[in-house]
């Protein structure tokens, strides 16, 4: 059941998507004041949820992997790692569109924006490290992920009281409850999409896993 | 022996070392000095009131700088003479490793900062505030430099045990000390415009130094051994750092 949970999930997305989408342009009414643009903000918010989400969870399962050597907390962590990548990509390019049509600038140094680039900066090289690193630069990254994870918050804050002496910017009012009712059939497609990614990721890491050891039997059996 | 003591002495092993051929800290001296004389070729004609903007950056990027240096170097005599397998067997708490080469590190940057604060000041007129409140300046350079040691040690060990990749130091270094650093930056812009938040930015920054640094701590014997198993301490074979 477990190996065949990624396609269900995929399956899930397939049937998500198309209503989502068909929900929030046909639907769901143009906001007043950003008009058309404002649709975008039904991908982009879920997408920096999934984000933040997928940040701590690399942290937790980093932590875990540093402190009782588990091989699928490691998994974890790498799956979520990436994840945090491609989710924060897209929520950096959704975000300044939206922006672009909203304030009249792309890049506001919001401490949102600011916040989100630096974390996307902090996974990114989580994945380089994982990468490019040498033998034993897992635990650096996994050391990385941690420090990622609890500066979720600091960042934030400190970009916060950062921009106390930058210009204010009018930041996105509130929304009508019909409006926040089409956000979450998004945010299920995405979900769906996202934890299929992530499983099918952490099953690639664990037969990567599995075949090392397998090697290193072989090769040590051999001798 | 208690922890204090311990990371002492390594400490001063280190800075003994250190002492005889002065490699880090003329470099890092010498380093400061090009990056101020570049600072200065480049701002030496800014306005005072962006001044108050650019002195605060100008600080903070110089010292993350030299700090990257000096800690790619901060392991290279145990890695270069392939000696830190012997400082794991001492009979210390590991973690006493870590406060020594921060302590060490530490000193080293904040010497640095304490090189560029008052020449800061003398280039840049909105930058002599640093002269005339130092009590205010130390406290916030010493801070900062806290905070930015406290993660870069703990990534220059992992680095040192993970076959010398230390090119990886500042992809790593930058963006995950880019908090303590906006923090640092807060604080010195309050510093200089004489803003009354700035015991509140010193508060935060030493709350956020106290988090590192025991976050760095938690997570240095299993980056350094890749396990967490504790080595089997009799109280016979605990012998004091001395003998």
């Amino acid at each position: 059941m477990l190996a065949r949970l990624p396609l269900v999930l995929f399956a899930a997305a397939a049937l998500a998507i198309p209503y989502s989408v068909q929900r929030i342009f046909l639907h769901t009414g143009i906001e007043k004041k950003m008009g058309t643009v404002q649709k975008i903000f039904y991908f982009h918010v879920p997408l920096a949820w999934i984000m933040m989400a997928l940040a701590v969870a690399c942290g937790i399962a980093a932590a875990i992997q540093l402190r009782r050597r588990s091989q699928l907390a490691e998994s974890i962590s790498i799956a979520t790692g990436e994840l945090v990548l491609i989710t924060g990509l897209a929520v950096l390019v959704t975000g300044p569109i939206w922006g672009h049509a909203t304030w009249g600038r792309a890049w506001t140094w919001d401490a949102r924006q600011v916040s989100t680039g630096l974390l996307w900066l902090i996974f990114a090289a989580f994945v380089l490290l994982r990468r490019y690193g040498a033998a034993g630069s897992e635990r650096l990254a996994a050391a990385l992920a941690v420090f990622g994870a609890v500066d979720v918050p600091v960042i934030y804050y400190a970009v916060k009281i950062w921009k106390t002496t930058h210009p204010s910017t009018d930041v996105v009012g509130s929304l009508p409850p019909q409006m926040w009712a089409s956000l979450w059939p998004a945010l299920g497609a995405l979900v769906c999409v996202t934890l299929g990614l992530l499983l099918v990721r952490i099953r690639q890491e664990q037969d990567q896993a599995g075949l090392d050891e397998a090697w290193i039997a072989l090769d040590t059996g051999g001798k | 022996m208690s922890l204090v003591r311990q990371s002492w002495l390594l400490a001063k092993n280190d800075l003994v070392q250190e002492l005889r051929d002065l490699e880090m800290v003329m470099t890092a001296a010498f380093f400061t000095l090009v990056v101020l004389v570049m600072f200065a070729l480049s701002f030496a004609a800014l306005p005072a009131a962006d001044q108050t903007l650019a002195v605060p950056g100008m600080l903070w990027l110089a010292i993350a700088f030299v700090g990257a240096l000096t800690l790619t170097r901060i392991f290279d005599r145990e890695r270069e003479a392939d000696t830190l397998r012997a400082v794991l067997t001492w009979p210390v708490d590991r973690v006493a490793i870590y406060f020594g080469k921060l302590g060490v590190t530490l000193l080293v940057v904040t010497g640095c900062g304490a090189l560029l604060m008052p020449a800061l000041a003398l280039l840049f007129p909105a930058a002599e505030v640093f002269l005339e409140r130092p009590l205010e300046s130390a406290t916030l350079l010493v801070l900062g430099c806290v905070a930015y040691c406290a993660v870069g040690t703990l990534f220059a060990a992992g680095l040192a045990t993970a076959s010398g990749k230390n090119v990886l130091l500042s992809v790593i270094l930058y963006p995950l000390t880019s908090p303590a650093l906006i923090f640092a930056l807060v604080a010195t812009r309050a510093l200089l415009e004489g803003h009354p938040a700035l015991t509140t930015y010193l508060g935060q920054l030493a709350a956020l130094d106290a988090m590192l640094v025991a976050l760095a701590s938690w997570l240095f014997e299993p980056v350094l051994l890749g396990n967490v198993v504790k080595p089997v301490r009799s109280a016979p074979r605990r012998r004091p750092m001395k003998e």
